[in-house]
Formats: C-alpha cells, sequence, structure tokens
C-alpha cells in the first residue's frame, strides 16, 4: 500500500483540490499510519503558526529622509576611514617638520676636519648634522 | 490589480515587520535579521525604479530571500546553525506521550533551534509559509522552483521539525 504522505501537508495548508484531495481523503478514511502522521503534522504546523511574531526593533528602519545604509556591514568603511586620517596625520607632521639646516663648507671642516678635505667623494649637502649633546 | 508600494518607506512600514520575522526565523540571530532587513530595503530601493508590475510579494520575497543567501554564502565559515554539541536537548524529549499538546507547552526556543537544524531549502520554505504565510504559488515565484517543490520541501521540513521536537 502506497502512502500519499507528502500530500498531507498540503492538505493542511488547503493546497490541495480536485482529484488529489478526494485520493487523499479516501486513503486516510481507510488508513491509519496516515491519519497518525496527519495529527502530528498537524501539531507540528500549528506550533511553528505559533511562534511569536517579533516586533521590528527601533532603529532597524532608517529615516525616511536618510540613506538606506546597512550598518553593520560598513565596519569596513570605519576602519578604512580611520587608516585614512592616520596616513593623513603622517604626511602633514612630515611636511610641517622644518628640514635640516644648511652645513657650511666652513662649519664641516671644523667638525670633520680631514676628512671633507682628502675624501672626494664625500657630499656635504648629504650630511645631516646631529644635534649638539650637552655634557 | 495588485497595489505596488511605491517607495521604499512604504514597503519597509508594510512588509518591515514581515521581513524581519523571515529573517529572524532564518537565521535565529537579531543582529543578523537587522542586516538583512536593511540590505532588503537597500535593495528594495534599488530596485523599485525597475521593477516590472506582477507579483509584488513573489519579487519581495525574491530579493529577501536572495540576500539572505548571499549573507549566508559570506559566512559560509561561520555558520549561523549552532554545532551540535551547542544545542540543548529539547525539553520535550521528556514529553509524555504523542498526545502532547504543543500548544500548551512553552515551544519557541526549541522550535527556533530545531528550524536551524533543517536544510536552507527546507527551513526557507517552512518558514515562508507558516511564519510568513504565503502560498505556494507565491513561494514558488519568490524561491523559482516548480509548486512540486515547494510542496515536497514543506513537507519534507515539518516532518524533520517532528522528529527533532520528539
Amino acid at each position: 500500500m502506497s502512502h500519499p504522505s507528502e500530500l498531507i501537508s498540503a492538505y493542511l495548508d488547503g493546497e490541495l483540490h480536485g482529484p488529489e484531495l478526494k485520493s487523499l481523503l479516501d486513503h486516510l478514511a481507510g488508513c491509519g499510519r496516515c491519519s497518525v502522521d496527519l495529527e502530528e503534522l498537524q501539531r507540528v504546523r500549528s506550533a511553528i503558526r505559533s511562534l511569536p511574531v517579533l516586533e521590528l526593533p527601533e532603529g532597524v528602519v532608517p529615516e525616511a529622509d536618510a540613506d538606506v545604509v546597512p550598518i553593520h556591514r560598513n565596519r569596513g568603511l570605519w576602519v578604512g576611514a580611520a587608516a585614512a586620517v592616520v596616513a593623513l596625520v603622517i604626511a602633514v607632521a612630515a611636511l610641517v617638520t622644518p628640514a635640516p639646516e644648511p652645513v657650511s663648507l666652513e662649519d664641516l671642516t671644523s667638525r670633520f676636519g680631514a676628512r671633507a678635505t682628502l675624501d672626494p667623494a664625500f657630499n656635504p649637502a648629504k650630511v645631516v648634522v646631529p644635534p649638539e649633546v650637552s655634557e | 490589480m495588485e497595489s505596488v508600494p511605491l517607495t521604499w518607506e512604504e514597503v519597509a512600514r508594510v512588509y518591515g515587520r514581515k521581513i524581519y520575522n523571515f529573517a529572524y526565523r532564518l537565521t535565529g540571530n537579531p543582529d543578523d535579521a537587522h542586516d538583512l532587513v536593511q540590505e532588503v530595503l537597500l535593495r528594495v530601493r534599488r530596485g523599485l525604479a525597475s521593477y516590472q508590475p506582477g507579483s509584488f510579494e513573489g519579487w519581495l520575497w525574491r530579493i529577501t530571500r536572495n540576500a539572505f543567501l548571499d549573507d549566508v554564502r559570506r559566512k559560509k565559515r561561520r555558520p549561523t546553525s549552532p554545532m551540535p554539541d551547542e544545542v540543548d536537548r529539547w525539553d520535550l524529549a521528556s514529553a509524555d506521550s504523542a498526545d502532547t499538546d504543543y500548544d500548551r507547552i512553552s515551544l519557541g526556543d526549541d522550535i527556533q533551534k530545531a528550524l536551524l537544524e533543517l536544510p536552507i531549502d527546507f527551513r526557507e520554505a517552512v518558514v515562508l509559509c507558516d511564519v510568513v504565510g504565503l502560498s505556494y504559488e507565491e513561494i514558488a515565484v519568490a524561491v523559482a522552483v516548480p509548486i512540486g517543490t515547494v510542496r515536497s520541501r514543506i513537507h519534507r521540513g515539518r516532518k524533520m521539525l517532528k522528529d527533532l521536537l520528539s
């Protein structure tokens, strides 16, 4: 005996019509197993449908004149924006930091003596004078 | 002829709660449901300009389930379903017999956990039918499958829920 169990849910949902409906009703009249299935599925269906309807939390729907932008999904954008601000601060700091003072040949000679005069590869323009260290 | 909401604000007002309930029952997580509703409203706002008159509900729920599936794909390394060892055994296990009156017991949490155990196709069909209240034809349009497939998924989903809850 074949059991048209798949029709039972459709029957409970009012989605069974015509010959299929008649066929299922005829079957149910003589099949205890499918009658039990019907009762069990009816209970499960009722249980799902009795789940409480949840209210929409405040803030889920943006204000009418606001852009509809998913808030949580844009956490990455905030991280990117923060990184851009940090990069900007570093760039500005680099621009406002004073460059080393140019060094005169006389000054170099007094500080580095023989090397300034004997080393032809020595380029005084590339020398950064270290700050004076107080004793 | 079916009246069509003209703005996303109207869609939010008329369908927002239903979309949230759909999202919550599918994800089991209020934050994910929150995100999903906003994503759906964003897609509705983008899509309304090109909306062709037809089944508005079918169109809306197709957008909604597609947003959900996109989210699932994004998070597939972080499954939303609880792992088996995280799931408390159903309180129903101690119920006396098949005559248990489900309506007299607070089953909300158990049903929610059981829903999350279902394969996505079955969970989606059951939620669209029993939580959202769509007809099989509307579900078929939303999910883009034949009505026979909808019927089968709803039935098999409920059978699995019955086994999980007993």
